[in-house]
């Protein structure tokens, strides 16, 4: 009986009672209908068939349908089978033959019962065992199913999204390509195994994509390099190439993924931007030397004059009768004088012409100032604006690159003074010098025009930010550019005279 | 014609420089001063301004791009406020429309720094010869003035009407008087106007713009 049925206490009556007596029943009346005939051809005592029965009840009926079988054939053998024959008395020299019987019989039930329960017990096991390994095979054959699914739908997502996808082993050597990849090189995956994966490389980049390849291979790190990519057509693009690893369980790598995005676009746009930015800031310096070539001219032709004037009146004074040699003297004084001041103002004009390469030299910041506001002084009188230097004694000298410096405060002056075209006179412009700290030095131009509104202060530095309609939006983003360059800040503040102050920090960069 | 006042000729003419730099102000200064022309030296047209009366003589060489108040607004205001002093104006960088403006509103020069010698003289001489016939101008209408001051209420509206046109006879019969007594006040105001003829009394009286 399954083992199960044990546990169903409401049909016990049924299991203990009547079964085990209808089986037991059913054996021992099969043994006696055998025996009765088959006792007169075999010498007495012949009662093995009911041992049989016994065997048979304890077996399909259990330990209880073999104790009843035991009972049920004793009282047949007794009756039956046992001398006196057809009396329930067993005779004194039969009895220690009955008694063996019954023995015999108690030990069959016992033994088969015991056989027939541990035979089921492991029957019970090896059903379940199967049960659960149908179960399994079961779930591995559907999680099966659904990782082949799901490998065919990245498969299918890999050659779908048009992104150009492959796949390494740890040595770097190409096992995959999606279609997107072939495609766009011309090539099946088996050709672009070993060296033809580089070969595409544009040789200008070739070097350095080999560098952080090998490098990334090595260390297991992230790899990505922007690099052009040749096209089955032969023409390249702008591709961002990145790979990353994927490692076992031991931390060891197992492959390789790898995408090319396409990045030409946004790389010319950027090429683009970059060429902007520095056609603007060249428009830009340009447009402050169209200012400032006023202002040179201006500059130079006072000391020429003074010159021409100086030189005519030296002759008068030579022609004189008698020459005033005293004044003579005194007037080539003054040429020299002159000279030297227009030899100045061309060497100024030449360092503004001169190169684009990193200058740094140890500038006196108030020194600088005062030769800007005589470069200054020409737009000033034009804007109606006084310039006033509030320059600090106690200066250190820096390191600078003084013609870029010259340039902010150039951009910021002329800012300022365009923001007081829309106040009364009088219209001052203030420059003030004064130390930051050690080694460093603040400079702050000042005006008292409408000030800067704080949503515009935010973004004042920003390259293509302009308040003013023909503004390119580069000045200040170049100033700032500069400044940084320098080791320093640059911002706005509200002047306490109502105005903006615009300040930046030059640093020592020893 | 006239007879020219005396102290005009003796007054010293002098060149007024009026430039913020000061090397400007030396070259110039001492280029004049060898060739014998009295020169002065101002920074800033205020300071000019302060110091000058009209009874000096010379002219005024004056930077266009001055400090605080430009060169050629101060020439409009020396113009408004009266003082007819010959302007010579210089620059580093004449644009036109400046240069137009200034010779409009009666500068005599307008120099380009750098400037020659001769440039210079012939401005400075230019604008004395300027200077000159203003001061003489002036003294006359000074003189003339002085001669209508004489008059006497009666005979300056005689002269009214006779330089109107009006004959002796429409006078008298304007003014209420006898013919001989008209003949008799314009007698007297010719002379004491000093006019030869009646065309030199209207042309003395127009340049005064004695009111009729």
């Amino acid at each position: 009986m399954p083992a199960t049925d044990e546990i169903r206490l409401s049909n016990w009556p049924m299991d203990y009672a009547v079964r085990p007596c209808a089986i037991a029943s059913f054996f021992v009346f099969v043994a006696f209908l055998w025996t009765m005939p088959l006792q007169h051809v075999i010498a007495y005592p012949f009662v093995f068939l009911f041992f049989g029965a016994i065997m048979g009840s304890a077996w399909f009926g259990g330990m209880i349908a073999g104790f009843v079988a035991v009972a049920l054939s004793s009282l047949f053998v007794t009756y039956f089978f046992v001398p006196p024959l057809y009396s329930m008395h067993v005779a004194k020299e039969s009895q220690s033959f009955f008694a063996a019987f019954i023995l015999c019989s108690i030990a069959i039930t016992v033994v088969s019962s015991s056989r027939k329960r541990a035979e089921s017990a492991i029957r019970i096991a090896r059903d379940q065992l199967e049960a659960k390994v149908q179960e399994r095979t079961a779930e591995l054959q559907r999680s099966n199913l659904d990782i082949k699914e799901s490998e065919r739908q990245l498969r299918i997502l890999t050659e779908a999204i048009p992104q150009q996808i492959w796949r390494t082993d740890p040595q770097g050597r190409i096992e995959y390509c999606n279609h997107h990849l072939c495609d766009y090189l011309g090539q099946r995956t088996e050709e672009l195994k070993g060296e033809a994966f580089f070969n595409v490389i544009h040789p200008e980049d070739n070097a350095l994509f080999r560098q952080g390849w090998q490098a990334a291979l090595k260390t297991g790190d992230r790899f990505e390099i922007e690099a052009r990519v040749r096209a089955a057509s032969g023409g390249y693009r702008w591709f961002l190439v990145r790979s990353i690893s994927q490692r076992r369980e031991d931390g060891r790598i197992a492959r390789w993924y790898g995408i090319h995005i396409d990045i030409q676009q946004q790389h010319r746009a950027q090429q683009n931007l970059v060429q902007a930015q520095d056609d603007l800031a060249r428009m830009q310096r340009s447009l402050s030397m169209a200012e400032m070539a006023a202002s040179i001219a201006h500059e130079l032709n006072q000391p020429l004059t003074a010159l021409v004037t100086h030189a005519s009146a030296c002759r008068e004074w030579l022609q004189a009768k008698p020459a005033n040699l005293e004044k003579v003297s005194a007037t080539a004084e003054k040429i020299i004088q002159e000279s030297m001041r227009a030899g100045v103002v061309v060497s100024r004009v030449r360092a503004l012409f001169k190169k684009e390469e990193q200058v740094r030299e140890l500038t006196s910041m108030n020194r600088l100032i005062q030769e800007l506001a005589r470069l200054l002084r020409d737009e000033a009188i034009r804007k109606d604006v006084s310039i006033r230097l509030q320059l600090a004694a106690d200066l250190p000298q820096l390191e600078m690159d003084p013609v870029q410096i010259q340039q902010v405060i150039l951009n910021l002056a002329m800012n300022g003074m365009d923001a007081m075209m829309q106040v009364a006179k009088p219209r001052e412009l203030i420059i003030r010098t004064e130390k930051h700290g050690v080694g460093e030095i603040l400079v702050a131009v000042e005006d008292h025009g409408p000030g800067i509104a704080p949503e515009t202060a935010a973004r004042i530095f920003e390259p293509f930010f302009t308040t003013k309609p023909q503004g390119t939006g580069m000045g200040l983003a170049i100033c700032r550019g500069i400044i940084e360059a320098h080791d320093g800040k640059i911002w706005t503040e509200n002047s306490v005279r109502g105005g903006a102050a615009l300040q930046f920090t030059v640093r020592s960069q020893s | 014609m006239t007879e020219k006042p005396g102290n005009l000729v003796d007054q010293r003419e002098t060149v007024f420089i009026v430039d913020d730099d000061e090397s400007i102000r030396e070259g110039v200064s001492n280029l004049l001063e060898a060739v014998g022309i009295n020169a002065k030296c101002y920074a800033t047209a205020e300071g000019f301004r302060a110091h000058w009366s009209a009874a000096m003589a010379g002219c005024l060489l004056l930077d266009a791009r001055l400090p605080g108040i430009g060169g050629v607004e101060f020439q409009e205001r020396l113009r408004t406020s009266g003082a007819r002093i010959p302007v010579i104006f210089m620059t580093a960088h004449g644009d036109i429309p400046m240069v137009r403006k200034v010779m409009k509103a009666g500068a005599v020069e307008f120099l380009t720094k750098p400037f020659q010698k001769e440039e210079l003289l012939h401005a400075v001489e230019q604008a004395f010869a300027s200077d000159r016939a203003r001061r003489i101008e002036e003294a006359i209408l000074d003189s003339t003035r002085a001669r209508i001051e004489s008059l006497t209420p009666r005979e300056r509206e005689v002269m009214a009407l006779v330089t109107s046109g009006l004959l002796n006879k429409q006078i008298a019969g304007e003014l209420n008087l006898s013919e001989i007594t008209v003949k008799m006040h314009r007698r007297q105001v010719m002379e004491k106007m000093r006019a030869n003829s009646l065309a030199e009394l209207v042309r003395l009286c127009e340049r005064v713009r004695l009111p009729l």
